[in-house]
């Protein structure tokens, strides 16, 4: 097995190309690699298209800086501190291209690419004006049954990132808490980054074989960030921080605003 | 007893829940997760909660903000993640979710998407969630915290969760004759849709509150049946419990 363990500069500089696929880990509040998104503002990355199911301060941060091209979403939102500002703007702007889905249809979209296939058939959607508009979800009849449903394209990500909470150098992550799409994210992308809360030496994983919810050949780099979901939760590690999301909720309201949130918790803190 | 309408309306969609049901909670739904926790504890002991915490019957000591929060794992029996959940309902066997909106017409089409043109939006909602996918197979519960003829609007801009779609037989029409939604629970009253036209019906006006009330704060016309009785308030105990579990008022976030 190969070392994988680097540094969170160099797996972004290596494995974060302008223009890719980025499918991220967690929903919502919690455990986004939000470590990971503040290095991916810091080295400017470009035109990526983001993926993922209900996002929330770590898609409206990329947007904010400049980072994206395309959303494929369900849901960006700040929950009970409002519309995702920077999403919101963007997208009023015209500044973002917007693929609009539902929870079923971008998981199964993750799992479809994980599966190496095209498409993949789901139901519900019919009626509903999010399909009259979609380029990645087209009605179909089923050959077998007559049953009307719809087809759901494969987004391929190019990158996934998730942050866990362990893994050993080699990149086999024990995943100890609410699982989402991080599993299906690592199986369907080319590429993967996984952070974790600590690295934990190569025997422990092979004493706990039943922990390993992604080994290692699925995984590109592991890098060590303590609290690299902050200021989303991290389960049994952390909780989220909901004064610095009421910050951001408040200052990203204006360009400006944003531009000091990104001073005060982005490039400081390098 | 003294009580909220944030505690009437958990009361109520709790009663929604029947014992045996298989029922999912989504993101940002303070009121529905602690109604699932209310409903586990009294009447469904043996109804099956899923979240997007993404657990299986978590019964945690104190509610987190986020409904996907860690807190909620805790006294959960197995992780499961939502892609399971899905699965579940396409086999039939979900038997209910509660869905929020941000407009609701007269046959409970909901609008969380945009407001305006489609791809030049005036407003760019957050997006649906899980309502374009399991609106189309899955029985609902709609809830709105806040009832008035800007939510409650004639016609959907743009339909993100379906309901009745023009009412009558529609669904049918288009192969999704399944599922719809059920009832819609507001500060004011509990509505649902006439079998026929699958118009929105007054089925109760909570305490304090007039048919007129609910007439002048809603952009449509609603079908008032003769006789609207008052909605059956929270018993003591249940409000005890949702306080109990409740101590940081997340049943209140939403009326802010």
């Amino acid at each position: 097995m190969e070392r994988k363990l680097t540094t969170l500069q160099e797996a972004i500089k290596n494995l974060v190309n302008d223009g890719d696929k980025l499918a991220l880990g967690g929903v919502g509040r919690n455990r986004c690699p939000m470590d990971a998104v503040r290095e991916i503002i810091r080295q400017g990355k470009k035109n990526l298209h983001l993926i993922g199911r209900e996002k929330g301060i770590d898609f409206d941060m990329l947007i904010g800086a400049g980072c994206v091209s395309k959303v494929s979403f369900a849901l960006v939102s700040l929950e009970e501190f409002g519309l995702a500002p920077n999403f919101r703007r963007f997208a009023q702007e015209g500044k973002i291209e917007l693929d609009e889905h539902a929870c079923g249809s971008i998981i199964n979209s993750i799992r479809a690419s994980a599966m190496g296939i095209p498409c993949i058939p789901v139901k519900g959607f019919i009626g509903s004006d999010v399909l009259r508009h979609s380029k990645t979800i087209k009605e179909f009849i089923c050959p077998f049954t007559g049953e009307k449903l719809v087809l759901v394209k494969a987004l391929n990500p190019d990158v996934a990132i998730i942050h866990a909470h362990k893994a050993d150098e080699y990149g086999n992550v024990q995943l100890l808490g609410s699982p989402w799409e991080d599993i299906y994210m690592a199986k369907a992308a080319k590429r993967v980054i996984v952070t974790v809360e600590e690295i934990i030496p190569h025997e422990e994983i092979k004493e706990n074989p039943h922990l390993t919810a992604i080994p290692y050949f699925y995984v590109s780099a592991v890098v060590h960030t303590p609290r690299g979901a902050y200021p989303t939760s991290c389960d049994s590690y952390y909780n989220y921080d909901d004064d610095n999301i009421k910050e951001y909720a408040q200052l990203a309201r204006t360009p400006e605003g944003f531009q000091e949130y990104l001073k005060k918790y982005v490039f400081q803190s390098c | 007893m003294e009580y909220k309408v944030s505690e009437l309306m958990i009361s109520l969609m709790a009663r929604e829940i029947k014992d045996g049901d298989k029922v999912l909670q989504g993101l940002y739904s303070p009121m529905p997760m602690l109604a699932c926790l209310l409903a586990k504890n009294f009447h469904a002991p043996n109804m099956t909660y899923f979240n997007t915490a993404d657990v299986v019957d978590p019964n945690p000591t104190e509610v987190p903000f986020s409904t996907a929060g860690p807190k909620l794992q805790e006294n959960c029996i197995a992780y499961l993640p939502l892609a399971e959940v899905f699965d579940l309902a396409q086999k039939g066997e979900l038997s209910l979710i509660f869905l929020g909106a941000a407009q609701v017409d007269m046959y409970g089409n909901t609008n969380l998407s945009v407001i305006g043109d489609y791809h030049n939006p005036k407003v760019r909602l957050p997006g649906g969630a899980a309502s374009a996918y399991l609106c189309g197979f899955m029985e609902t519960v709609i809830w709105i915290p806040k009832h008035n003829p800007k939510v409650f609007v004639e016609k959907v801009p743009f339909i993100t969760g379906q309901g009745y779609i023009n009412g009558w037989d529609t669904r049918e029409r288009l192969g999704i004759g399944r599922g719809g939604p059920r009832k819609v629970i507001t500060n004011l009253c509990v509505m649902d849709f006439e079998p026929k036209t699958k118009r929105m019906r007054l089925v109760s006006v909570h305490p304090g509150v007039t048919v007129e009330d609910v007439v002048n704060n809603t952009g449509f016309e609603l079908i008032i049946p003769e006789e609207v009785p008052t909605t059956a308030p929270p018993t003591p105990e249940e409000i005890e419990f949702i306080r109990n579990i409740d101590p940081n008022n997340v049943r209140e976030i939403e009326f802010k």
